[in-house]
């Protein structure tokens, strides 16, 4: 909503300025979003008085004045001679611009020091007010002029005003109006609210026997009023009416209308002018205005000039024949006021805002109307704002008002009564306000306070002293008590209301373990190297094609690009990476713990065939991304340029899940790997639970991502890991006595793992073994094909004493007897 | 022959320009044992001083004594003099060249901040909630006082789910949508817990607006709630400045404005001033939304309001981390540029 500072000066008085209108209307709660100051001629110039004039104690051309500028005295020094004391001058203040010169650039007054002495201001010749081309001597103002006054009002001209932008709350259509906003400024000053009474000369004719009106909907306007004027002069309007409107950003269009946009923006209340003779005549020759439905297809020509097609549930301003207007939306191109509109007939009505905001939102069609009424206007207020709009067209179109009101308002609204209890007041806001107090916010807001109930003698001591408040029919928001309260918090300000320090209950929460154990996790990556990446949930069909079935859709997608909610975190690390190839960062490891949504059945055996049936679920996940060069860019050594690979990301997970406290986990090759891996391997702990997969990009989708180098992906069940998790730690005494090392070389066949391998070493169960370790894995020439060579670290140690050779010697024989029956093992010297 | 005294400082000479010229530790070990090992020539003599008679021994001795400590004086100054030499590099080391970096991954931003918020709440007592981010319309409006024809409901605004039906913990047959705040996470946890309570609650929701420097359709939260008897308007301004204070520095102000929301009364808008604010040229800066839980949110979830008040306020993670680090575009959050993510 635009207002100027103007405009709510002819129903409030408000001595301060600009600025502090803007911090007042803020901090009520009408949040001012700008403020645009419109020059006015002559700013900062006003008419002042010389009070005084004596020489200037160090120059002899200058002298030195008092001045009364209107608010008080003023030390000017001033080099011009023509003037007296007693005279009326333009005084400029410090702060204020001088018209600029042609050609030169415009010169801001300050307070200075001229030959030492202090000038508050300056006083202006014709010249320097650029009202002259010549005269170096003050201009002197005829002795009528008043002290203080601006002296673009003095000379007639337009003065300054400023455009506040303000966010109305939806709750708050009152303050949809310039009066609504007065109010809010006279409650909190005290200043009187002046609204214009709206009374209309008396007339020789009724509007009775002029217009009729029928109303077959009152569910949806329970309230419509018409009025007529005849004999107006339709044309421009005056400069007065224009600007007002203008400044507001509403375009002029004619003196009739623009009274109607006017006094919508200064009451709240939309209101129509149709042209009178153009609106059908009914039965008894004069014209009735039905209240209807839409019929189903029927068409409508609006005042934009595009035909509408209508449905049914949309009201109908109509004649007898024809719709002339889309209520409360906008009028009829057939009844328009013309240049040659010689009758008006006005409408001022309330509807149902429900239905006022589907039928805007079905044709798309909001107007300044429709926002009024989708928002509630004041059924209250009908007649008055039609008194006033008539009383304004008479004043700027001539012609003469019918007598009276057409007002069909079959149930007229009660206003509402709500109770306030002073001590729920102060037990909300923490304050300690006396009844009285409360009393005067809630009067100064035009609720009327009545049924004042102090604690009765007989009452039962619980009973709370309280108050019964009426709540006017623009107060749409006001409900119950506690809306009361906040008024109270509002105008007694909510700066004036102390803080407290944080006090009561420790809170609790379920949830608040786990948002440790999620800082844990993210923690522990970090340290590993990978950068948090935080990906879209929503993301596009054709990113999931790996994720199979089960995607949760939106009903409303904004596009293609974002149609579905992720199933996987994979597809955002790849977006991720392809956004970082894009601008050449090649070296990425990134991971991302975060929620993925599926609509699946529950993986398992019990998998339905019906893919979209369950309900959706919400899990949360853990993915990492590898790609590029594993070390960042090193000056020497054989494996600078190496590369992430497998080993990478499996051990840096090992090395996670081992920090995190998951023991047990396993890793086999995957029977299926999922489309997005090239191959992949299942990540298991315990040997069966299924904990997530990891492995290499497929090429297929690299393609898709615009991806060169090989990419290692990894995604775990993050909530498995939650409840699977053992972080217990529990101290294990340093071993006092040495182990022994015993190395193991042999030739295995190719195919040969090393779980295999590790499982025989378990099978042949040696006593004292303490650790096995793989240090080296050969392929090459001397060896035979199809196998490998594996060289095998065994460390032996006893709690309680040092072990002889023979008992390791024993123990180390039973591994590689193990070894060489189970595995074809051939040990090399 | 020569007699021993006579021999002494012969062999003293020779055996010290041998040690000291020695070119290696290698022959440092020879020259050692060839002069003063088991078997070397000066050991020789040694031995030969019992067979001196009484009036010589002194003599003799006190100078086997003297030259043996030199050349072990020498031996040891030769050791120390080849182990540091051997210890120098082949070649000469610039210690301006970059070392090998060990690169630490660093926490994404949003987490970073959240989790500065989280720690000012738990300061004060707060524990951390959470809840579904796909959330029925009760959840997400009804039960938040929104009326059923609001505009924050339609189809313009929040993601719909094409399936409607059941999630876990959801009404069955309400239609699914994306939380459009977390403020639905405080339904929930009042349903599920008696009072007093005193959660945060961060965490992604959703509004149906095309990307672009200010908006994703995705974007963070946190709420705060606080339900006790007696709270109070003034319990709120504390928190709050509180938190902010704790989050933003102890220089900031922080104003309370009153607004709207349909699941407070009263309800304020938080703008803060600080430093920072007057830097992008404005005194207040508009941060969170806030007020006094709404008797009616009370009684949908159960609480009497006239035994209970409390307060609930909420604010965009993303702007805070936009306000701090200075950040302009809210999508760089989401794509994962390493350039901005090690900037943190």
């Amino acid at each position: 909503m635009k207002v100027t500072l103007n405009w709510l000066k002819e129903y409030v008085a408000f001595d301060g300025s600009p600025e502090q209108l803007a911090d007042r209307l803020t901090m009520l709660g009408l949040e001012v979003e700008g403020a645009r100051k419109l020059g006015g001629e002559f700013d900062g110039i006003v008419v002042a008085q010389v009070l005084t004039c004596d020489p200037h104690p160090n120059a002899d051309k200058l002298s030195l004045c008092r001045v009364n500028d209107g608010r008080g005295e003023r030390q000017i020094v001033c080099g011009a001679k023509n003037f007296k004391v007693g005279d009326k001058v333009p005084l400029i203040l410090p702060g204020a611009t001088l018209p600029a010169k042609p050609g030169e650039a415009p010169l801001t007054i300050k307070v200075g020091r001229i030959r030492g002495v202090e000038s508050h201001g300056m006083l202006c010749s014709p010249r320097e007010l650029g009202l002259a081309a010549e005269g170096d001597g003050l201009l002197i103002l005829p002795a009528d002029a008043q002290v203080g006054q601006p002296f673009a009002e003095h000379l007639g001209r337009a003065g300054s005003d400023t455009v506040y932008d303000l966010e109305i709350t939806p709750n708050r259509p009152d303050l949809n109006s310039v009066i609504g906003i007065a109010r809010e400024i006279a409650a909190v000053t005290g200043e009187a609210l002046r609204v214009p009474e709206a009374s209309l000369p008396p007339s020789a004719f009724r509007v009775d026997d002029l217009v009729a009106v029928r109303l077959e909907d009152p569910e949806r306007c329970p309230r419509y009023t018409a009025r007529v004027v005849r004999g107006v002069k339709v044309g421009p309007s005056p400069d007065w009416l224009r600007v007002a409107l203008e400044k507001v950003g509403l375009r002029s269009i004619n003196n009739v209308v623009d009274v109607t946009n006017y006094v919508m923006l200064e009451t709240g209340q939309p209101l129509h002018a149709f042209d009178y003779h153009r609106v059908a005549k009914g039965t008894g020759g004069k014209p009735t205005l039905v209240v209807r439905r839409a019929r189903a297809g029927e068409k409508f020509v609006t005042l934009d000039g595009l035909e509408r097609g209508l449905a049914e549930e949309m009201l109908l301003i109509a004649d007898e024949q024809k719709g002339i207007a889309l209520a409360g939306v906008m009028g009829g191109q057939n009844t328009e006021i013309n240049e040659r509109t010689t009758d008006v007939l006005l409408e001022s009505a309330y509807f149902q805002p429900t239905n006022i905001r589907r039928t805007a939102k079905t044709l798309g069609l909001r107007t300044d109307a429709s926002y009024r009424f989708e928002r509630g206007a004041d059924v209250g207020i009908c007649d008055w704002a039609s008194r006033r709009c008539v009383e304004l067209i008479l004043q700027v179109a001539g012609g003469q008002a019918a007598d009276g009101i057409v007002d069909t308002y079959p149930r007229p609204v009660e206003p509402r009564e709500i109770t306030l209890r002073h001590a729920k007041v102060n037990q909300m806001l923490g304050l300690a306000l006396r009844p009285e107090e409360i009393e005067y916010h809630l009067g100064q807001l035009g609720l009327k306070v009545s049924g004042r109930v102090a604690r009765p003698v007989e009452a039962a001591p619980e009973a709370p002293p309280s108050v019964t408040v009426r709540v006017p029919s623009f107060r749409v928001d006001l409900k119950r008590e506690i809306d009361l309260i906040e008024e109270v918090a509002r105008l007694h300000g909510v700066e004036r209301i102390p803080a407290t320090p944080p006090r009561g209950a420790v809170g609790a929460n379920a949830y608040d373990a786990v948002h440790d154990q999620l800082t844990e996790a993210r923690r522990l990556l970090a340290g590993l190297g990978l950068g948090e990446a935080q990906g879209q949930t929503l993301v596009s069909k054709a990113d999931c094609k790996a994720a199979g079935a089960g995607l949760v859709a939106l009903a409303n997608p904004l596009s293609a690009d974002m149609d579905v909610l992720r199933p996987s975190l994979l597809p955002g690390l790849l977006a991720a990476l392809r956004h970082n190839a894009r601008h050449q960062i090649t070296e990425v490891a990134l991971f991302e713990i975060g929620r993925v949504f599926s609509q699946a059945p529950e993986a398992g055996p019990a998998r339905r065939a019906d893919k979209a049936g369950g309900p959706p679920r919400e899990a949360r996940r853990l993915a990492i991304a590898l790609t590029g060069r594993r070390q960042p860019l090193f000056w020497n050594g054989t494996e600078r340029e190496a590369k992430f690979d497998w080993y990478d990301l499996r051990g840096l997970l090992e090395e996670f899940l081992d920090q995190f406290g998951l023991r047990g986990v396993t890793f086999v090759r995957a029977a299926e790997a999922s489309a997005i891996y090239a191959e992949s391997a299942a990540v298991q702990l315990g040997g069966k639970l299924w904990l997530g997969e990891l492995g290499q990009l497929s090429p297929l989708v690299a393609r898709d991502y615009d991806l060169r180098q090989p990419v290692m992906l990894a995604e775990l069940d993050f909530d498995q890991l939650l409840a699977r998790r053992n972080p217990a730690k529990a101290f294990k005494p340093l071993p006092v006595f040495p182990g022994v090392r015993r190395d193991l070389a042999m030739m295995v066949p190719e195919a040969t793992t090393h779980e295999a391998v590790l499982q025989a070493v378990r099978q042949a169960k040696a006593p004292h073994l303490e650790a096995v370790e793989l240090f080296d894995v050969f392929r090459g020439q001397n060896l035979p094909a199809g196998r490998k060579s594996v060289a095998y670290a065994f460390t032996y140690r006893h709690g309680e004493r040092t072990l002889t050779d023979a008992e390791v010697n024993a123990a180390h024989e039973k591994i590689v007897a193990e070894l060489k029956q189970r595995l074809q093992a051939v040990v090399r010297e | 022959m020569m007699s021993l005294l006579d021999q002494i400082d012969p062999l003293r000479q020779a055996a010290l320009a041998d040690l000291s010229g020695a070119a290696d530790l290698a022959a440092l070990e020879r020259a050692k044992g060839n002069w003063i090992g088991p078997h070397g020539q000066f050991t020789a003599l040694l031995k030969q001083l019992g067979a001196l008679s009484k009036e010589e021994r002194p003599v003799a001795g006190k100078q086997l004594n003297q030259a043996k400590t030199e050349l072990e004086t020498a031996l040891a100054e030769r050791r120390r003099a080849l182990e540091l030499a051997a210890a120098a590099p082949k070649e000469p080391t610039d210690f301006t060249l970059p070392g090998r970096r060990r690169p630490l991954g660093k926490l994404h931003p949003l987490t970073q901040v959240t989790e500065d918020i989280v720690r000012s709440f738990r300061r004060i007592g707060f524990a951390v909630a959470d809840g579904p981010e796909i959330e029925d319309d009760y959840h997400c409006f009804d039960a938040l006082n929104t009326p059923a024809d609001h505009p924050a409901r339609d189809t313009h605004d929040t993601f719909y789910l094409e399936a409607a039906g059941a999630a876990p913990g959801s009404t069955p047959g309400r239609p699914l949508l994306l939380r459009t705040h977390t403020t639905s996470v405080q339904v929930r946890v009042l349903e599920s817990q008696r009072p007093p309570v005193r959660v945060v609650v961060p965490g992604r929701v959703y509004r149906r607006d095309n990307a672009d420097a200010t908006h994703n359709p995705t974007f963070q939260q946190i709420d705060g709630v606080y339900v006790d008897r007696d709270v109070t308007v003034g319990d709120l301004k504390g928190t709050v400045e509180f938190v902010f204070k704790d989050l933003l520095g102890s220089d900031v102000k922080i104003r309370f404005r009153p607004h709207y929301f349909s699941y407070t009364e009263p309800s304020f808008e938080i703008d803060f001033s600080s430093a920072l604010t007057r830097k992008m040229g404005k005194d207040w800066l508009e941060i969170a939304g806030c007020g006094m839980i709404h008797p009616q949110v009370f009684e949908n979830v159960g609480y009497d309001p006239e035994a209970w008040t409390g307060w609930a306020f909420g604010f965009g993670i993303e702007r805070i981390a936009m306000i701090r680090y200075g950040v302009n575009d809210i999508r760089l959050f989401y794509e994962g540029d390493l350039r901005f993510l090690r900037q943190f």
